[in-house]
């Protein structure tokens, strides 16, 4: 061990000298490396075929049971539903639900819960969830599995799903009169999107929560009951009984995903359903596109890595991963009526009965839970992945970056520094070591004060007395969060570092953005990947010693264009610009900022109430990082601020 | 202390009912003018809310043995099981084996209870008996019924077992030192109860399954049932008086619950036939009764019985008047020739009453949820939910049993309470009347948690306790890791004043018959909850599990040297009279080591000598060869 400690190990050795030399040619080959990885775990050798890994799921290994007569139930029920719908226009027809959980001899409660919405003088709504529990015959509650259907009010801005629920009860009548259930199935009605979904998750693992004491703004309550651990849950969502194909979405809150088995198990048996069904599915006359393999498959994975970024869940599975319930989301699309395939109205939703069926009995096999298979995963093509060892070297090279440099930086820290004493003529000779006379101390309380300033964006917004002034939380927030940014904008100009600190500063930054690169590249690929494609090379570029002016200014431009707000705003931009390519510039540019100030209060409230750590890493962590930019981007001008003065004493 | 008293004082029945009766059941008229062996069987059916039946059966043997000193001529009673009793001290024993769950809510309460598993608790009782041996008399006696019932009871040992204090109470007849009782109680919650156990269970009976009720347990039919329970409860009862007049009691319960939905039929009439598979082919010609007894009130109103019954009992109990029809199948099969016996429930065919049928059923006065809070492997909370649907308070006793795998904190412990009709708890806390508390050690014993409280009227008792879960070494893992560790039902004690949906048999009767009209001040009810399924930290046992452990490995020898590296303020001497040559180097590095204590370089004759001096402190890059001529010099 002594090989790696070795003292005599100079620093000037010939090795980081030729480095020091092509930091910039090596950073940028790792740059490209990473990207061009990524880009090649596109091609079909790079990626793999899925297999199911857990062999209790053994899909398809039953005939489906489900028959006509559930299709005809779920019409009947989809009808009954409708003429309720119109008595119903925002509210949920609860107690037409309970009527029919209870009549097909289901233990039926109901969850009440409220959310006290923090802006905007503080407002409280409530929420009923209706679930029914097929209490098991094989076993005394201790596992169960979740069905799920969200309603949606006919005046809800989303597309209609109504025809969820009726498929929902029509599959749970079915089994109700099975005697093989080994876990008890919870069929459960939500509304109010995924907030209904989400009180619910937290009544069923935190119900003893008293609502005075805890300062959370949902106010889950306790369930009625319960059916012992949570297995894996389903969610459905279907626009008509008759559909053209199924979409299959995966991805959770944070970015997590359920068990790549349990996206296999959907997928086959699907397929032996003869349902169109993959992994972000499109109409078919979309899908009969041109396009080559790799290039379908590279969309499909930046399609993928572009949901999961945001670390905001597309549908009400994406809550259950936080309490390590595999669960997905079959949402299916309404055939278009001119469909030159004919179909019978009375059979025509039982394909998709069956392969519930055939996903609940699976599911039901189950001894343990799902862990054979891969939680991180990048989904190619709907029977392609990449697994996270694969896909990994594609973030560490662009990490990579970061470290070397800032390890060659530490190296010719002796040699830069003498340089620059000399150049500035310093008159202490005898200082040996200038690593040990750095500034510790005042670049510690320069990183202390930036982290502050993002630790401040995260807290401020939901204090008591800032609630109260009479803002919305779309302006607020982003008011807060511009306010905050321009003080790390203006610090750099005020706060002088002293000699040597800009270094060390640089040091810390990089070591600093390296390991919470890494840090969220774990958590969440997708977020850490694009971050680290936008920044690493402005990174990189950064240099306290450049000399050439237009360089730096360059870096500064650069360095502005990042600032996570300027980011934020940017991508609203495109996106705006893609859905409304009708408004002039101007109304664009307008529109765009709106959008983006409800997008950083949308943020904020789904830390609030989800979960969601995105808002936070904006503000704490890349916000201070941005901070530590700007000041390197800007300090060879304050350098020669210094340096003039301290001549002019010479 | 005096809390504690006092609450006992508040259960008075609880502790003091037990002894009380016994002795004028013992030597009642049976004992003196029948031969000493008596066998009973019963049935009893009753349908309950929800379209679901329940079947009790119920086979008693009775051994009056007098004064015999051994028990191996046994004549209807398994010699098995009283020799057991007397090699192991044995007084009283019960074992159930069950899978599902009792539905307390829809169903009300049952005539046993029996938790999920297999659960099995005895009292010891002999003078001059010690813990220890009672440890050991514990042990050897789950191996055996182990072996008589094919159940895996052999688990049972210390570390799954606890000595109850308060909640059980001995139902045999005990002396008055109580010193010298002992009690052990164990579960396996995981244990899968099938037809390996029904087998033996039925080799016990003195028919067998060759005739009588017993031959309606086909396993293809009670297997495919919501719930199934089977018992053995075996008791001693001796005479206060003299000591060695005595009766053993072996009672063989098989409850039953059936889903008429499972059957797959439309109509809600059900039958024997329908239910067991096939009709009764007659009585089990050793037993002294044999009697199937129809619940007719409540759920049974609605049905016709085919064939009528041959007479009805109207029985009040604690303020609650059941109607039962009695079926004597010694009368049905008196004649000779060979016949099935069938009874049918027909329902009503009008579709308004079916709808009644859907109708919740009113609540029992007490019941009782376990449910597991919190998310993540490293911690949770174990939650015991109590509710109250009485009119007036009722005292509590909770009995947990927390396995070593799971540690529990005594601080955590509160019970909060809600009105009935509220859904959350707020922070109003009820006081323990009673608390005893054995903390588990890991790997050696389990928690035992005793609590005693008043249950205010309408409202229900949440019980949290934080628990934190232990990461096992990897041999303590079962088969399935993944599948999660079992913490086993909470059991729950409580004295009900009233006889609504209480149909247990009263402590000093056994037969079903007993129960007619035994009002008593309070009814002792005992409850189970459900079992629990915590996933403890587990590691992936695969292929990227050893990667980890190489990494870690890996890492952590990496750490010390990069710290070093990282920590270390690095001077570098710059030698300049270092030469090139690699001989010369060596050369160099021996001669300035040997004049380390004066730092000036030694004079070139000095150096062969400094050389020799300091020859056996070198490394073995010397050249072996000087070595080897200069050694003797040195020694």
């Amino acid at each position: 061990m002594g090989l790696l400690s070795d003292p005599s190990l100079s620093t000037h050795n010939k090795l980081v000298d030729n480095l020091a030399k092509h930091v910039r040619k090596v950073c940028y080959a790792f740059y490209t490396a990473g990207v061009v990885w990524f880009l090649c775990l596109a091609l079909p050798e790079f990626n793999h075929g899925t297999y199911l890994s857990e062999n209790a799921l053994s899909p398809g290994l039953v005939y489906p049971e489900i028959r006509i007569d559930a299709n005809r139930l779920a019409v009947q029920l989809l009808e009954e539903l409708q003429r309720e719908r119109k008595d119903h226009q925002s509210t949920t027809p609860h107690a037409w639900i309970l009527a029919k959980f209870n009549e097909f001899g289901l233990e039926t409660h109901t969850h009440n819960y409220s959310l006290r919405y923090p802006f905007g003088g503080g407002k409280e709504f409530h929420g009923k969830n209706i679930y029914g529990i097929l209490r098991a015959p094989r076993i005394g509650s201790t596992e169960g599995i979740v069905f799920s259907a969200p309603y949606r009010a006919p005046s809800s801005v989303h597309v209609e799903i109504s025809p969820s629920v009726p498929l929902l009860l029509a599959f749970a009548d079915f089994a109700r009169r099975k005697n093989y259930w080994a876990k008890d199935l919870i069929f459960l009605v939500t509304e109010q999107e995924q907030l209904g979904m989400q009180a619910w998750l937290e009544a069923y693992h935190d119900g003893d929560k008293t609502p005075d004491s805890s300062n959370s703004y949902l106010l889950s309550g306790n369930l009625p009951a319960r059916a012992g651990s949570l297995q894996a849950a389903l969610n459905i969502e279907v626009q008509d009984l008759e559909i053209d194909y199924v979409d299959v979405k995966i991805e959770g809150l944070n970015g997590k995903l359920p068990n790549l088995d349990m996206f296999n198990l959907v997928q086959r048996i699907m397929a032996r359903e003869g349902v169109t069904s993959g992994y972000k599915q499109t109409p078919r006359k979309k899908r009969r596109s041109s396009l080559s393999n790799f290039e379908q498959n590279l969309r499909q994975m930046l399609a993928m890595l572009a949901t999961q970024s945001s670390g905001v869940p597309n549908g009400n599975h994406g809550l259950f991963h936080r309490y390590r319930i595999d669960a997905l989301t079959i949402s299916a699309a309404k055939r278009v009526t001119n469909s030159n395939v004919k179909s019978n109205p009375t059979s025509s939703a039982v394909p998709l009965l069956k392969a519930i069926e055939g996903i609940a009995r699976s599911l039901n096999n189950l001894l343990e839970r799902f862990h054979q298979s891969f939680f991180f995963y990048v989904i190619v093509h709907n029977d392609r992945y990449i697994s996270i060892g694969d896909y990994m070297p594609a973030l560490v090279a662009l990490v990579a970056c970061s470290f070397i440099k800032a390890y060659l930086t530490w190296s010719t820290l002796d040699a830069s520094a003498i340089v620059l004493s000399q150049e500035t003529i310093a008159l202490k000779p005898d200082t040996k070591s200038l690593k040990l006379s750095l500034p510790y101390g005042s670049v510690l309380i320069y990183l202390a004060v930036v982290l502050l300033i993002g630790y401040l964006a995260n807290v401020l917004p939901l204090q008591h007395y800032i609630l109260e002034l009479p803002l919305n939380a779309a302006p607020l927030t982003a008011t807060i969060l511009i306010a905050l940014s321009l003080i790390g904008f203006v610090l750099p100009f005020v706060v002088i570092l002293p000699d040597g600190g800009l270094e060390l500063l640089h040091i810390s930054l990089l070591l600093i953005y390296g390991c919470t690169l890494i840090v969220i590249g774990l958590l969440n690929f997708s977020l850490g990947f694009f971050v680290g494609v936008l920044t690493v090379p402005m990174v990189v570029a950064l240099n306290t010693s450049t000399r050439n002016s237009t360089l730096r200014s360059l870096a500064r431009v650069w360095t502005l264009l990042l600032n996570p707000l300027v980011v934020i705003y940017i991508i609203v931009l495109v996106m705006s610009f893609h859905q409304f390519p009708e408004l002039t510039m101007q109304q664009l540019l307008l529109r765009a900022a709106t959008a983006a100030m409800d997008a950083a209060a949308f943020a904020l409230v789904d830390s609030v109430i989800y979960g969601n750590w995105l808002y936070f890493a904006i503000c704490t962590i890349f916000l201070p990082i941005w901070i530590i930019c700007w000041t390197l981007a800007l300090a060879r001008r304050r350098g020669n601020e210094i340096h003039q003065p301290k001549l002019k004493t010479n | 202390m005096i809390t504690a008293l006092a609450f006992l004082l508040l259960l008075p029945l609880l502790v003091f009912m037990p002894l009380a009766p016994p002795a004028v059941a013992l030597i009642n008229p049976q004992s003196q003018h029948f031969t000493d062996e008596q066998f009973h069987e019963e049935l009893v059916v009753r349908p309950l809310a929800g379209d679901h039946v329940n079947t009790y059966f119920q086979f008693t043997t009775r051994w009056h043995y007098g004064t015999r000193n051994n028990l191996y001529h046994t004549q209807l009673t398994p010699r098995v099981i009283a020799e057991v009793l007397q090699t192991y001290d044995v007084k009283e024993l019960h074992i159930g084996l069950t899978q599902g769950l009792w539905r307390y809510e829809s169903w009300g309460y049952p005539i046993v209870e029996a938790t999920g598993g297999a659960e099995m608790w005895a009292w010891f009782s002999a003078p001059n008996l010690s813990n220890d041996d009672v440890d050991k008399q514990w042990m050897q006696l789950a191996n055996v019924f182990s072996g008589v019932l094919c159940v895996s009871l052999n688990f049972v040992d210390n570390t799954n077992t606890i000595a109850p204090k308060h909640i059980f109470r001995p139902q045999f007849m005990h002396t008055a030192n109580r010193s010298q009782q002992f009690v052990r109680y164990a579960t396996l919650p995981r244990e899968i109860v099938c037809t390996e156990n029904l087998t033996p269970w039925k080799k016990l009976l003195p028919c067998g399954s060759a005739s009588g009720l017993a031959t309606l347990l086909n396993s293809g039919y009670v297997h495919n049932t919501k719930y199934h329970s089977l018992g053995v409860k075996v008791r001693t009862l001796c005479d206060t008086d003299d000591p060695n007049n005595c009766i053993v009691e072996l009672t063989q319960t098989a409850n039953l619950v059936y889903d008429l939905k499972l059957l797959e039929q439309s109509s809600t009439d059900f039958s024997l036939r329908r239910l067991f598979g096939m009709g009764l082919n007659g009585n089990c010609e050793l037993a002294s009764s044999s009697k199937i007894y129809v619940q007719r009130s409540e759920r049974g109103e609605q049905f016709q019985l085919v064939p009528p019954p041959q007479h009805e009992v109207t029985s009040t109990r604690g303020g609650y008047t059941a109607i039962y029809a009695v079926y004597d199948m010694q009368e049905q099969f008196e004649g000779p020739g060979a016949r099935l016996f069938n009874i049918a429930w027909v329902g009503p065919k009008s579709s308004s009453s079916s709808g009644s049928n859907k109708e919740r059923a009113s609540l029992p006065p007490l019941y009782a949820h376990r449910y597991l809070l919190g998310n993540g492997q490293k911690r949770g909370r174990i939650a015991t939910e109590i509710t109250n649907t009485h009119f007036d308070a009722l005292p509590i006793i909770v009995m947990e049993l927390v396995p070593w795998y799971v540690y529990a904190y005594l601080h955590t412990l509160r019970i909060r309470s809600k009105p009935q009709h509220r859904h959350d708890y707020g922070a109003k806390e009820l006081k323990f009347s009673l608390l005893h508390y054995a903390p588990g050690k890991q790997r050696e014993l389990s928690t035992h948690l005793e609590i005693g409280f008043m249950l205010p009227a309408r409202s229900s008792a949440l019980i949290t306790i934080e628990v934190d879960y232990l990461l096992l070494k990897w041999l303590e893992y079962p088969p399935d890791a993944n599948h999660g560790h079992y913490i086993g039902a909470a059991v729950i004690s409580s004295q009900l004043p009233t006889g609504r949906n209480y149909t247990a048999l009263p402590l000093e009767g056994h037969l079903f018959r007993d129960s007619y009209n035994a009002s008593r001040p309070a009814y002792t009810l005992t409850l189970r909850t459900e079992a629990l399924i915590v996933s403890l930290p587990t590691p992936d046992f695969s292929m990227p599990y050893n990667v980890i452990c190489l990494a870690c490995t890996v890492v952590a020898l990496a750490f010390g040297p990069i710290h070093s590296v990282a920590t270390k303020l690095i001077i570098v001497e710059r030698q300049t009279t270092m030469p090139r040559n690699l001989l010369r180097k060596l050369f160099h590095k021996l001669t300035n080591r040997a004049a380390k204590p004066t730092p000036t370089a030694l004079p070139e004759q000095n150096q062969q000598q400094a050389a020799n001096q300091d020859e056996e402190t070198d490394d073995k890059k010397q050249s072996e060869k000087q070595s080897s001529c200069n050694t003797p010099t040195h020694m």
